[in-house]
Formats: structure tokens, sequence, C-alpha cells
């Protein structure tokens, strides 16, 4: 059947006979099945940020389907002095704010990226977490998880940070992954996935495959 | 590349008008069905996660905003799509106005070159949505395959299992996502996975 050969080309079967406009009408799907935007996903807390965001705007303005309100006249008509001693009062709310700020917060504004990694189908149990932050040097990975045992004689985890294209960028080796802290010369915003494999000395310095851990990580700072 | 998915019901016909209210759970329970659709199309015009963040923030507040223009037989995500988009592009122009195009990394390729077309983001919107239609281990295959870049073998070696089932597997998914997004000749349009024996998850 002619479906069948565009679902078998589709899901892989390159000898699957179509004509050049089938065909180029598959790629562009099969194109868009490798797009990281079709498969980002944002981070769990986006969606309290988002209602805390809608909230606070509807808290703060008119409910948007009210009639409008005439607000420039009665600006107008509000005596200046209020105008003033609101004002003053803001500017030292304000200036009280930027000095707590100022006294109490750190001096740089660090670039942080996290996520939380999970077991795949070979460490179902495992999970973790993940930060990366940028310093000078490059990106400092900080990465806990838990539910994979120790390995040792020849046997290891390495990292991996990873792209769109599935270009992989090792990031460090381990034994054990209960604090491990690793380090990256690339940025998480090109390299967003973090996958841990299993590793064994014998079998050379390229990725196994055999990835027991996974997560996208996203800006949080 | 037209594609055909159906907007999945969220079986609250006051949803529209509750969020223009701006009850939190009205507005909670709208990001619960469109929040990832949303920020796939943020994802797709700013290429950063941090910032894709923050256009789907705007979206969901403009979206508020607008509450009032909302016309109800209209579907309501892709009238989110659109907003998505505007606040998507809104975002792109204020980094690179505050940084400059020089100071951008030449990795974050999203904000060195022109935003994507309204019909590049609908691409993408449908093919998201069509995907979170379908079942988990049908859309986690298909990641594997296509985003993973794995071979049928490579995957059987990940999921221990042979790699003849993968293939079954991997053409059954297929014709799925295809049936959603009209890709097949003979299979309805609209397709979805709710009547599977597998039913929806998300992986």
């Amino acid at each position: 059947m002619a479906d069948d050969e565009r679902i078998a080309y589709l899901s892989g079967d390159t000898s699957a006979r179509l004509d050049p406009a089938e065909r180029a009408e598959l790629d562009e799907l099969r194109g868009l099945l490798t797009d990281p935007a079709v498969w980002a996903e944002p981070h769990p807390g986006l969606a309290e940020r988002v209602v805390g965001a809608v909230t606070q705007a509807a808290s703060a303005e008119p409910v948007p389907t009210a009639l409008p309100v005439d607000g420039d006249s009665n600006r107008r008509r509000r005596p200046r002095w209020i105008a003033i001693a609101v004002g003053g009062v803001a500017a030292a709310v304000l200036l009280a704010v930027a000095l707590t700020f100022g006294l109490t917060s750190h001096p740089s504004q660090s670039v942080e990226y996290a996520a939380s990694i999970n077991g795949t189908t070979l460490a179902p149990d495992a999970s973790g977490q993940v930060t990366l932050t940028k310093t000078p040097s490059g990106w400092k990975i900080h990465l806990h998880a838990k539910g994979l045992p120790r390995r040792d004689g020849g046997a290891y985890y390495e990292a991996w940070l990873k792209n769109s294209a599935g270009v992989l960028v090792p990031v460090g080796t381990f034994n054990q992954l209960d604090d491990v802290t690793l380090w990256a010369g690339v940025a998480p915003s090109s390299y967003p996935t973090l996958t841990v494999t299993r590793q064994l000395v014998d079998d050379g310095p390229t990725s196994s495959g055999k990835v027991v851990l996974i997560g996208v990580t996203h800006r949080t700072h | 590349m037209r594609t055909t998915v159906s907007v999945p019901a969220s079986g609250d016909a006051d949803l529209p008008a509750r969020f223009g209210a701006g009850d939190p759970d009205s507005v909670r329970a709208v990001y619960q069905t469109y929040g990832r659709l949303v920020y796939s199309v943020a994802y797709k015009v700013l290429g950063d996660a941090g910032l894709a963040e923050d256009a789907t923030q705007q979206t969901f507040v403009q979206a508020w905003r607008a509450a009032g223009t909302y016309d109800p037989s209209r579907a309501l995500g892709a009238w989110l799509a659109a907003i998505a988009r505007r606040a998507a592009i809104d975002v792109y122009r204020r980094e690179r106005r505050h940084r400059g195009v020089e100071d951008i990394a030449s990795h974050e390729n999203a904000l060195v070159t022109a935003p994507p077309s309204a019909e590049q983001i609908y691409d993408v919107w449908e093919v998201r949505q069509a995907l979170e239609n379908l079942p988990g281990q049908d859309r986690e295959l298909i990641r594997m395959q296509h985003f993973d870049e794995l071979t049928h073998a490579e995957i059987a070696g990940q999921l221990a299992i042979p790699v003849g089932t993968v293939k079954s597997r991997s053409f059954r998914a297929h014709r799925r996502l295809a049936g959603l997004l009209g890709h097949l000749r003979s299979e309805p349009v609209g397709t979805t996975a709710a009547g599977t024996e597998e039913g929806r998850h998300h992986g």
C-alpha cells in the first residue's frame, strides 16, 4: 500500500518507493522531528511563575473584559500634593529596598542552568539534579544522583552534553554519582541535554550509548 | 507543511472567560493544556530555554490582557500561538537591542538570524501537538529515532528489546503520528491515540 510505503520511509526505511513530491513532504516532517523546539520541555516551575505573573497583573489592573475607565481624567482631578506625597513615600520605599538588596545580595549575577535528571530504562530507579554555573573558566557542573551503584575496576560513568544535532561533548568521568563536580567548555544554551552513560575502559573513549540518566537543562538565573 | 491536528477539548467552555478574569485555577488549566505548546513556539523563535520561559510568561500575561478581544469561535490554542510568536519576537528584539549583535555568542543562532516565519511556527505547533497526543511509548521511540538520531539497533540496545520489536513499534508509532498530522491518504484525519490500548501517557 502507498501509505505503508510512506510510513516505512518516515520510520527509517529509505528504500521505500515514493515519488519525489511525497519524499519531500515526508522529509519536511522528518526535519521537524529533529527540531529542538518540538521536544523542548519547560522547567516544571514555569507553571507557577506564569500563574503568579497573570494573577499579579490581574490584581494590579482592571479586569480586561470590564468597560474602560477614564483613568486620565481621574488623574487630572487628583490634587497635586497627593501625587507628591505618594511619590515621596514610593521613593523612600524604593531607596530602602535598593539599600537592602545592595547590602545583602551577591555582587555578581551568575548565569545558571539546572535540570532534574531521570533514570532511563537501563536504570529506572535512578534520579537526580544537575546545576550548571557559568564561570570565567567554563561551566561548572554539579551533579547529584541516587539509585545507581558505584562502578570500579575498569567500569565508570561518563557525563555528556548534547546539542540538537546529537553532537556529544564529554564533560567528565566518575565512579559514583552522589556528589560530582564536572566542567564543560560548551554552553548549555547550545548543548542543553545532559546524559550519563555506563562506560568500560576496554571499549575506548567514545560513548557506549548506554544512557542511565538524562535531563534537559533550563536557565534558572 | 499543512497539518490538521484537532485541539484537544478542555471540557470547560467557560475557561477562556475565567482566564480573562484572572482566575488562578483557570490560568493554571490553560497553562496545563497549552503551556508546552506556547513554550515550543517561544523556543523556536529564541533557541534559548531561559528566554523562551520569559516569552512564555509574557504570552500568558498578554493573553490575559487581551482576553476581552478573544473570539470564542476561534481555537484558543491558535490564538495563544499567535500571541506567543509576537511575545517571543519582542524578547528577540529586546535581546538584540540590549546586548548588541556583536555580543551575542555565535552559538546562539536564533538571535543572529531572522525569526522563523508564521508558517514555520505553525508547523512546530502542530507537530508538537500531535506528539503530545501520542502514547508516551510512541513519543519516546520517535524522539530516540529522530531527535537522538539513534538507529533501530541502538534503540533496541537501550530498551533491551529485540530489533524487530523496535521496528514494528516504530512503524506503528509513525503511522499514528502521520494519522494525526494528515500525512496518510486513507486513515481518517484527527485520529488520536485515545482509543488505543495504550491510552495517553506523557513520558
